[in-house]
């Protein structure tokens, strides 16, 4: 299997691992109580497998996203928890401001190709900054979690091209991943 | 009642954004953007204007949903399956307590939840003649294996 296949076919693994890991936390919130919340998630999970099988969710060509596009993410993650967190505004307004900001940074230069691509990568970050402080404690977990994020953006370039909610399991993807180092090492 | 709320703002989360996004032409980014933006600071100058539950939970269900209407019209054109999609979003919200509450991105990857497998709901039922097809084949292998 080359290089390239076996990194996409991880990342993909991942995203799948997630969802389902998400669906099952919420399984087991209710299976005691509610046998149809239980039915319906198994129901769910089925048909994001079957969906994952025969829906043209991916670019055949294996591509990575550019550094100095990814730089972005853990940048957005940094404002958007400071607006979050240190400014009192609250995950959904300091989210809008920054997409919102990002979102219009394409008008500053016209011609420019950088900069149209730079909203995706702030956007993803804005998801990593609406943690809340029981989630990330700091500053640097902040960072880290969107320098996570930028990772899995760079390499989920081709795939699951125009789904909506790609940019924020990315975001989640870094989380998470961050969340498990941290309760490892500390 | 409160339930019946957060549904159809979750069918409007989905399907204005993508209406901004797609007809009006403003791309999935700024679609979402803007009109969370808007929301957001709605409950921000008016916290009161409802009850608590609600001023809460709108604003989260609109933006997890204006991320399934950042679906691109290549991938998914259908108001109605978009509307399906925020309503099942909806639904597992609520359902969800306060499983990975807190955590950065976990709105996002509820909402592609949704999307996907209202996509594979729909890819099922628009094939179903094929996926019939496939499993009496399925089932004539294996019964003449047998004999």
């Amino acid at each position: 299997m080359g290089k390239h296949k076996a990194i996409r076919l991880l990342m993909v693994a991942t995203v799948l691992f997630i969802q389902i890991t998400f669906l099952t936390r919420i399984v087991r919130e209710h299976y005691e109580t509610n046998a149809f919340i239980v039915i319906a998630a198994l129901l769910v999970i089925i048909s994001i497998v079957f969906g994952y099988k025969y829906l043209d969710l991916h670019h055949e060509d294996y591509a990575y996203e550019k550094i100095s596009i990814v730089i972005w993410v853990p940048i957005g993650a940094l404002i958007c928890y400071l607006l979050n967190v240190n400014g009192g505004l609250g995950s959904i307004l300091s989210m809008g401001i920054v997409g919102t900001i990002a979102s219009f940074l394409p008008l500053l230069n016209k011609k420019s190709n950088y900069l149209k691509q730079i909203p995706a990568s702030i956007y993803c970050g804005a998801f990593v900054g609406m943690s809340s402080v029981e989630t990330s404690p700091s500053i640097g977990f902040v960072l880290a979690a969107g320098t996570l994020a930028g990772l899995y953006f760079m390499i989920s370039k081709n795939l699951f091209l125009g789904v909506g909610g790609k940019l924020g399991t990315m975001a989640f993807a870094g989380v998470i991943t961050a969340t498990l180092i941290y309760w490892i090492v500390i | 009642m409160n339930n019946f709320i957060l549904i159809i703002t979750g069918i409007l989360g989905a399907t204005l954004t993508h209406f901004v996004s797609e007809q009006l032409k403003q791309g999935a980014i700024k679609a979402s953007a803007l009109l969370s933006l808007l929301v957001g600071l709605f409950f921000y100058c008016f916290p009161e204007l409802l009850d608590a539950y609600l001023t809460k939970h709108i604003q989260i269900v609109f933006v997890g949903t204006s991320f399934i209407g950042m679906v691109s019209s290549k991938t998914l054109k259908s108001y109605p399956l978009l509307a399906i999609a925020g309503t099942l979003f909806t639904i597992i919200y609520i359902s969800k307590n306060h499983v990975f509450d807190g955590y950065g991105g976990a709105l996002g990857a509820l909402a592609f939840i949704a999307l996907l497998t209202t996509m594979g709901f729909a890819f099922v039922v628009s094939n179903s003649a094929k996926i019939k097809h496939k499993v009496s084949l399925l089932i004539r292998k294996i019964f003449n294996r047998n004999k």
